[in-house]
């Protein structure tokens, strides 16, 4: 078979068998491959749209989170600052409280004090009198006799009395 | 395209060194034996063309031969010979004749030197190498015999059958294997080597030059093509059976090819087309009328595509065969002169040889990449999207 002249029957046989492949392969070959690649290449571009969806809500997020974080970082600091002062009120109120109430305590004591010194000067000063009373008398009953001198003496110590 | 063009152009040249070497071949044995013949022989030289005769029934290397043999279709099988005896598988020949078909196997031939059932292969004249029907002694060409039709499994059909089972066996396996691993999987193993190859056909080859709209329907064809090419350009290089067979590097078989994509490119061609070749636009209206100038220029170019594509494929895979079968003769051409001299030569056949099968497994890829490629181009101009 010469270089250059076709044969018949290798034309016949060729496309016989390359018509066979076509079908078979555009069947059973390309059908499925070039569909799943198609498939695989559609989920892709849509996981990547998904995964570009989910960074930018990722970052949206991350904003929130950082303004939360701030937020409640704020938050703690007052409530913190709050509970300082509240605590420094609370102790210096009692504090004032404490020394007020030791002021009226004191003075309580002090006026319970007067008072009973006052009483108790009343009673020395009535028992003194009553004492000096007595003793007036047993003088008196004594010393009746001697009228004028008793009578000197009584007004003498008296007087002393008085003056002490 | 610069590259693309440049690769043509070597191509070609390697093409044409190709044909050199193998006239270089054909005719230094030939001198060397001449030579000898004159020495050792009183009578006046014969015509080399008488001479090749003899030559050719004596017992030594000829290259061109070995070449040519290899190159072209054969009805058996030629596997390796053990001494002087040829193992080769026969192979089935199919001839009708005169309303009556013929089955045997191509052994009755024993090599093309005996006639069977009134048929042989002829040697020389305008079918040589070819089934005629002879007349009763076996020899002379019958003058009455009517057309012999030969449809015998051939050793390119074999292969054709070979290669087209390979393809079909891969590729349905692996379209199975997509179907049954669904989208989410990741390819492997043979999948993974030839799923960038389909992309690459679809993004490459049938989206760029056909264009988004369209380029769904060619795409299946497109695929098949580049992979039947391919593959068998690939067996073809394979040295033993089964490749070796010149499928691709035969005028039949580019023929059948480029026909299946004019076949094509008319049927899907649209009203953009054949506008472009009746009526083309941005054409001076005297080109047309009266005499159809630009119709017929352009109808001739619907013939010349495919046949360029037919002549390229063909060309660039027999020079391939052709300049591999050179370097792996050379060692036998000097052999023979002396074996001093085929030792000598031997490594540096090698060399050219291994650089040489680098080569053709890089055009392997790259003409059934332009084969491909050119179809695919045709397609887009069969459907032109309306943007004039």
């Amino acid at each position: 078979m010469e270089l250059l002249t076709p044969g018949l029957g290798l034309i016949f046989w060729m496309t016989l068998s390359f018509g066979i492949v076509l079908l078979i392969l555009r069947k059973f070959a390309w059908a499925p491959i070039l569909g799943t690649i198609r498939e695989r290449e559609r989920e892709i571009a849509i996981s990547l749209r998904n995964a570009q969806h989910i960074k930018r809500e990722l970052q949206e997020l991350e904003v929130l989170k950082k303004q939360k974080v701030a937020d409640a970082e704020k938050q703690h600091q007052e409530i913190l600052i709050k509970a300082k002062t509240e605590a420094e009120n609370l102790l210096r109120e009692a504090r004032i409280k404490a020394s007020d109430d030791a002021h009226q305590l004191l003075e309580n004591a002090r006026k319970a004090i007067d008072v009973q010194r006052k009483s108790a000067m009343l009673e020395i000063k009535q028992q003194i009198a009553n004492l000096s009373v007595d003793m007036a008398e047993k003088v008196l009953q004594e010393e009746f006799s001697d009228k004028d001198k008793n009578t000197r003496f009584v007004n003498g110590e008296l007087e002393k009395v008085i003056l002490n | 395209m610069h590259i693309k063009g440049k690769m043509r152009d070597i191509l070609k040249n390697l093409f044409f060194a190709a044909i050199g070497c193998g006239i270089i071949f054909n005719v230094n044995p030939l001198y060397a034996d001449e030579q000898e013949f004159l020495e050792t022989d009183t009578v006046p030289p014969p015509s080399l063309t008488e001479y090749a005769e003899t030559a050719a029934k004596e017992p030594g290397f000829d290259a061109g031969k070995v070449i040519i043999d290899h190159i072209l279709d054969a009805y058996d099988w030629h596997l390796f010979d053990i001494g002087p005896k040829e193992i080769s598988l026969p192979l089935p020949v199919i001839l009708f004749y005169e309303g009556r078909f013929y089955f045997f196997l191509s052994s009755r031939f024993d090599h093309g030197h005996e006639a069977y059932k009134g048929f042989r292969i002829a040697h020389e004249g305008p079918r040589k190498n070819r089934i005629i029907r002879v007349l009763d002694d076996g020899k002379t060409p019958d003058p009455e015999a009517s057309f012999v039709l030969d449809l015998s499994i051939t050793k390119n059909v074999l292969s054709i059958f070979i290669g087209a089972t390979l393809l079909c066996l891969i590729f349905v396996g692996i379209g199975k294997k997509y179907k049954h691993q669904g989208s989410r999987a990741v390819p492997s193993g043979l999948q993974s080597f030839l799923e960038p190859l389909v992309l690459f056909v679809r993004d490459e080859i049938a989206l760029s030059a056909i264009g988004p709209k369209h380029y769904e329907r060619f795409l299946p064809y497109l695929l098949s093509l580049f992979f039947f090419i391919f593959l068998n350009n690939i067996l073809g290089l394979v040295p033993f059976f089964p490749g070796g067979a010149n499928v691709t590097g035969n005028i039949s078989v580019t023929l059948v090819l480029a026909m299946f994509t004019f076949l094509t490119t008319q049927l899907f061609a649209n009203k953009g087309y054949w506008q472009h070749i009746f009526n083309t636009p941005g054409v001076p209206w005297w080109l047309k009328l009266p005499i159809p100038l630009m119709p017929m220029i352009e109808l001739v170019g619907v013939i010349i595509k495919p046949f360029v594509l037919m002549i390229r494929l063909f060309a660039n895979i027999t020079a391939g065969h052709m300049i591999i079968l050179g370097f792996v003769s050379l060692i036998f051409v000097l052999g023979e002169v002396s074996n001093a001299f085929g030792m000598a030569i031997s490594p540096l056949s090698l060399v050219f040889l291994v650089f040489m099968g680098f080569l053709e497994l890089l055009v392997a890829f790259l003409q059934a990449y332009v084969f491909t490629l050119f179809s695919a181009l045709f397609f887009g101009m069969a459907v032109p999207e309306e943007h004039h």
